[in-house]
Parts: C-alpha cells; sequence; structure tokens
C-alpha cells in the first residue's frame, strides 16, 4: 500500500448538528450508546437576523446550529461548504409547480440553487472572505478537505469546513447506491495549520473500500472524532483518504 | 384594501412574527422600514399579480414610488384595477 502524505493540520475547533443531538455531549451520548437519532428541528441561533430567519429551510438551520459555534458575527474566515445533495427538494417543488402551471416563486427560487445556504451565511456572519460551495458526488467528505487545506496553504490562518446533507425526497431512485443517510446532519469543522486543537494528518490512500456519499460518512467522521480510533479511513470504491490523529 | 394588502404581504412573505397592526401604512416597506429586500419585491410583485391581476413591471419608472408603502401600493392597485 503506498501512500503519500498530503497535509498536516489542527482541528481548531467543531460542532454538529443531527436531530436531537445538539452538541459535543450529546454526540458523545450517542457515539457512546449508539442513542437513536430524534426528529427534532433545530432552533435558529440567535445570531441570525430576525428577517432572515424566514429563509431559513430545516437543512439550513441544521447548518446554522453546527456552524454557529465555530464563528463569530464580523469574523473574516474563508469557508468550504460541500453537500451532496444540497437542496435538490426545493427543485422538485419548483418543476412540480410547473408542471401544475403554477408560477414559481422567486424566493424559492433564489434559495434553491446550491450555494444558497452560503449565501445566507455570508449575510448573517457578515463575512465577506471566499466562499466556495462543493457538490462533491460520490467523493464525498474529502474534497472539502482539499479545498480547505489548499485554502490553508495559500496563506489563510484559518477556514472553515461545513459539511452538511438531508435525505434526498423518495421521488429519486437511491438503489443501488449508497447515497443517503437517513437524518439530516451538519458539521462545521474550523481548521488551521497551526495552534491549539488537535492535530491531524490527511493522506491519500489506496485502500479500496466503498464507504458511501458525504451525507453516510459525516456520521463515520464524526464517530472518529468521538472515538479513540487514531486513524479513519473512507473510500468511494475506487480510491480513498486517511484522517489520522497525530 | 390596505389591511387586505398588508395580509397579503404577510402571508407571502413568511413574516410569521408580524401582525397587520405592526405593519404602518406609511412606513418604507424595503430597507429601514419593515426591512424587506429585493427577493420579497419580486415575491410580492407576483403575489399582487395572482390575486388582484395587476402587474407592476420592473422597467416602469414609478416602481419604486408604487413599492414605497402600503398606501402608496394600495392607491397605485386600485387605480390600474377595472
Amino acid at each position: 500500500m503506498t501512500e503519500s502524505i498530503v497535509s498536516s493540520f489542527v482541528l481548531s475547533k467543531w460542532n454538529a448538528w443531527a436531530s436531537g443531538i445538539n452538541d459535543i455531549d450529546d454526540w458523545l451520548n450517542w457515539s457512546k450508546k449508539d442513542l437513536a437519532l430524534q426528529q427534532e428541528k433545530a432552533v435558529i441561533p440567535d445570531s441570525v437576523p430576525k428577517m432572515l430567519q424566514r429563509r431559513l429551510s430545516p437543512l439550513a438551520k441544521a447548518v446554522f446550529n453546527s456552524a454557529n459555534k465555530c464563528i463569530v458575527t464580523g469574523e473574516q474566515i474563508p469557508t468550504v461548504f460541500s453537500s451532496a445533495h444540497g437542496e435538490i427538494y426545493k427543485s422538485l417543488e419548483m418543476l412540480k409547480a410547473i408542471q401544475a402551471d403554477d408560477e414559481v416563486s422567486p424566493t424559492a427560487f433564489s434559495l434553491s440553487v446550491h450555494n444558497a445556504i452560503a449565501g445566507l451565511f455570508s449575510i448573517v456572519y457578515s463575512n465577506q472572505q471566499e466562499i466556495t460551495v462543493i457538490a462533491p458526488g460520490q467523493e464525498g467528505i474529502a474534497p472539502a478537505f482539499i479545498e480547505g487545506l489548499g485554502i490553508l496553504q495559500e496563506g489563510a490562518d484559518a477556514v472553515l469546513l461545513v459539511l452538511y446533507d438531508e435525505p434526498i425526497a423518495d421521488f429519486y431512485p437511491v438503489s443501488p447506491f449508497n447515497l443517503n443517510a437517513d437524518k439530516t446532519c451538519a458539521l462545521t469543522l474550523r481548521i488551521a495549520l497551526t495552534g491549539e486543537g488537535l492535530p491531524l494528518q490527511f493522506s491519500r490512500s489506496s485502500m479500496t473500500r466503498d464507504d458511501g456519499e458525504l451525507p453516510i460518512q459525516l456520521f463515520a467522521f464524526i464517530r472518529f472524532l468521538l472515538a479513540e480510533d487514531r486513524s479513519l479511513s473512507l473510500g468511494n470504491g475506487e480510491h480513498s483518504w486517511r484522517w489520522q490523529k497525530l | 384594501m390596505e389591511n387586505e394588502l398588508k395580509q397579503l404581504i404577510i402571508d407571502a412573505l413568511d413574516l410569521e412574527d408580524i401582525s397587520i397592526a405592526d405593519i404602518d401604512s406609511n412606513d418604507a416597506l424595503f430597507k429601514n422600514g419593515l426591512g424587506l429586500d429585493s427577493i420579497d419585491a419580486l415575491e410580492l410583485g407576483l403575489a399582487i399579480r395572482k390575486k388582484y391581476n395587476v402587474k407592476i413591471d420592473s422597467d416602469n419608472e414609478d416602481v419604486q414610488k408604487i413599492f414605497s408603502s402600503v398606501s402608496a401600493l394600495a392607491e397605485y392597485i386600485e387605480s390600474v384595477r377595472c
């Protein structure tokens, strides 16, 4: 097995939200007892202005819940968003409206694009740094790391990685692909090249394994962060990536 | 008419926490007044077209004046509606 080191970095802060799991303590319980996830809606953090709150879908609320503990309003930090499916149900709803000869809501259209949550995020936190939004397809969570580490290499002090997905509508065929988790989940990682936090190394691995798409890999990565395990490999059937605690 | 329009604004723009009494007919709808934005303008234009069959073109040179307040909007809709 050949491996080439891509980059070492420090996980300065992280937070995740899934239905019924609001903070790290909840996640610890989840990882230890395999706590069943509840169907619970995310509460909107106070940092979101009232007039923007009405634009937040359940998935956007999940994202803001996870991100809110990793950024303060006004802080300028490059951010990488990554989601396999984004809010595809909104596009489906619009297509249904068109099919029914109904007019498409401008608001619905504006919020249906893959970078809609990133746009709201930028407004809410007055963050004017570069924001990238990835749709990684079968590649899982790794492309977000590659992008974020690249931005750090270019000289940024810190980067936020925001990974999120929700179950996609029954309309879309899922089987036989491994592309859907049964719960909404959002994970925010604040990374830097140096400083306090959990030192990690990210590398390409020649291991052949299939761990599903981003919605599924999210839970595996959170479990890795909470567990004693020193390393985690995630692959897409062809190639894989490895995260190692240093 | 003005109250009907206020209810339309609340419903079309998902202003859940706002009631008719909270909207002053003469207050600005956008920016410093009610705080609506450009997406709301499009959404409100669509809602008005659906309900009153009145189309307010974005290239109408009075468009800013028409959308300036609930009373201005009501006045315009009344004036063009037969």
